[in-house]
């Protein structure tokens, strides 16, 4: 045994990690080293000085508040953040927790009746007001037509505009994409796949075809539709890119829809 | 109910469950975090922020890979102590702020001024040493030294080879021995 390693050894025998065989061969080293002997005597009392002027426990911690925080930074988006000095000096300034948990049963129960509203948007407005918005094959969903793939142009757009001077091919595109973002909004981190609305890729590129479409049409004639569809198109691109087990995107997509406050551009342009 | 039943409420969304193991653990956490970053507020800071993740990441914990649910929430606040002193040497900040300075423990040689002041002196000393390495060896002493895990857990929480560690634990005692040898070397050092 050399002296680099007898010192090495030395260290893990002051740990009590030091293996029987290697116990021997250091003794055996430290009889014949005394370089290596003073170098054990020294490391023994540095062991020493520092038990003996080993740091104190914790002081006691505010559990409760700490339970609050850990409540607050779940339910909220900034969860995993660090609060600012500031905003531990003033509670005020602490954003209101949202609901710590949803219970699974509402969760399921909110997916089915996402999916429901969208199955009953689409049939309804294919065969209960008159003419579908969209040519045979050319709206959004036209993939869950036997079909086949939608006609990719933007001449199958209608032109007409609606009553409330929204574009109608715009209005059923946003009114398809609303159960997909509602669903994405409400995400809760950790929540299970089962309650969650279930997309098929195809209708999702399907979606993007649309939107990038739209977004064309509408870009000089609209300025505000064109800047949602563009906000749109970054929202489905995340959504289309995301793996099956991705378990940060959901929060992503959730966060953009928020920050680029897409839902309340929605209704205002509906509304418009 | 054993911890199992309460993990797997948890993950399921039971807030009650949750509170349990954050009751169960959190003095663990919180005294781990605080002896290697020697600030409460600081140590607070980690122990939220380990139980949100650990919230957070409960669907992916997996009690079979071998690691229980304590050492697991180790794992977490070993990260999360790491990144706050990273932080705090970017800012250039001292390691321990003046609320450490205003509480620095009472020796108990009270009746003893000069033997009280020697062992602050020391403390000190010892603090200093401990600022002075990096974060992981940092870490990596005061959990072998400190919290008396072996090498084996230290690479476990962090990921790393026990070879790895123990090289880090070799130069931070060398290191420690190097900032403290004035006081290792006088004869009459002891209080």
């Amino acid at each position: 045994m050399n002296c680099k390693n007898a010192r090495k050894i030395i260290v893990l025998e002051l740990y009590g990690e030091a293996g029987a065989p290697d116990k021997a061969r250091l003794d055996g080293h430290l009889r014949g080293c005394a370089s290596c002997a003073a170098e054990k005597a020294e490391m023994g009392r540095l062991f020493t000085l520092l038990d003996e002027h080993e740091p104190e426990d914790a002081p006691a911690a505010d559990w409760e508040k700490a339970w609050r925080s850990i409540q607050t930074g779940i339910a909220g988006k900034s969860g995993a953040r660090r609060r600012s000095p500031a905003s531990r000096l003033s509670p005020a300034s602490v954003p209101a927790p949202r609901p710590f948990f949803v219970p699974r049963w509402r969760r399921a129960f909110a997916g089915t009746a996402l999916v429901l509203v969208l199955v009953a948007g689409i049939v309804i407005g294919r065969f209960g007001f008159g003419p579908a918005p969209h040519p045979a094959g050319s709206g959004p969903l036209a993939t869950l037509a036997p079909s086949g793939r939608p006609a990719a142009s933007s001449a199958a757009l209608p032109t007409a505009p609606a009553p409330n001077g929204i574009h109608p091919a715009f209005a059923a595109h946003l009114e398809d994409l609303k159960p997909i973002l509602l669903d994405y909004a409400h995400y809760v981190p950790g929540e299970k796949a089962e309650g969650r609305v279930v997309v098929d890729e195809a209708v999702l590129r399907t979606l993007m075809l649309q939107n990038v479409l739209l977004k064309r049409k509408l870009a000089e004639k609209d300025p505000a539709a064109a800047d949602l569809l563009e906000d749109l198109d970054l929202i489905l691109k995340e959504i289309v890119n995301r793996g099956p087990k991705d378990t940060n995107s959901p929060a992503a997509i959730r966060d953009l829809i928020e920050k680029r406050d897409v839902l309340f551009k929605m209704e205002i342009l509906k509304k418009t | 109910m054993e911890e199992q039943a309460y993990i797997k409420l948890a993950r399921e969304g039971d807030p009650a469950a949750f509170r349990e193991l954050f009751d169960g653990h959190r003095a663990q956490v919180y005294g781990l975090a605080y002896r290697y970053l020697r600030n409460r507020t600081d140590a607070e800071d980690v122990l939220q922020e380990t139980f949100i993740k650990a919230y957070h990441g409960l669907a992916r914990y997996n009690p079979e890979k071998g690691l229980n649910f304590s050492a697991w929430l180790n794992r977490i606040c070993i990260n999360a102590s790491i990144d706050v002193l990273r932080r705090a040497k970017a800012r250039d900040a001292g390691p321990f702020g003046p609320e450490e300075a205003a509480t620095m423990p009472a020796t108990s040689h009270a009746s003893d001024p000069e033997r009280t002041a020697r062992s602050a002196e020391i403390r000190e000393k010892i603090d200093q040493a401990l600022a002075r390495l990096t974060p992981r060896q940092r870490m990596i002493f005061t959990l072998r030294h400190y919290q008396e895990f072996t090498t084996r857990e230290i690479a476990e929480a962090l990921k790393s080879s026990e070879g790895s560690v123990k090289t880090h634990l070799f130069r931070s005692v060398a290191l420690m021995r190097k900032h403290l040898r004035k006081y290792v070397q006088e004869d009459g050092y002891e209080l």
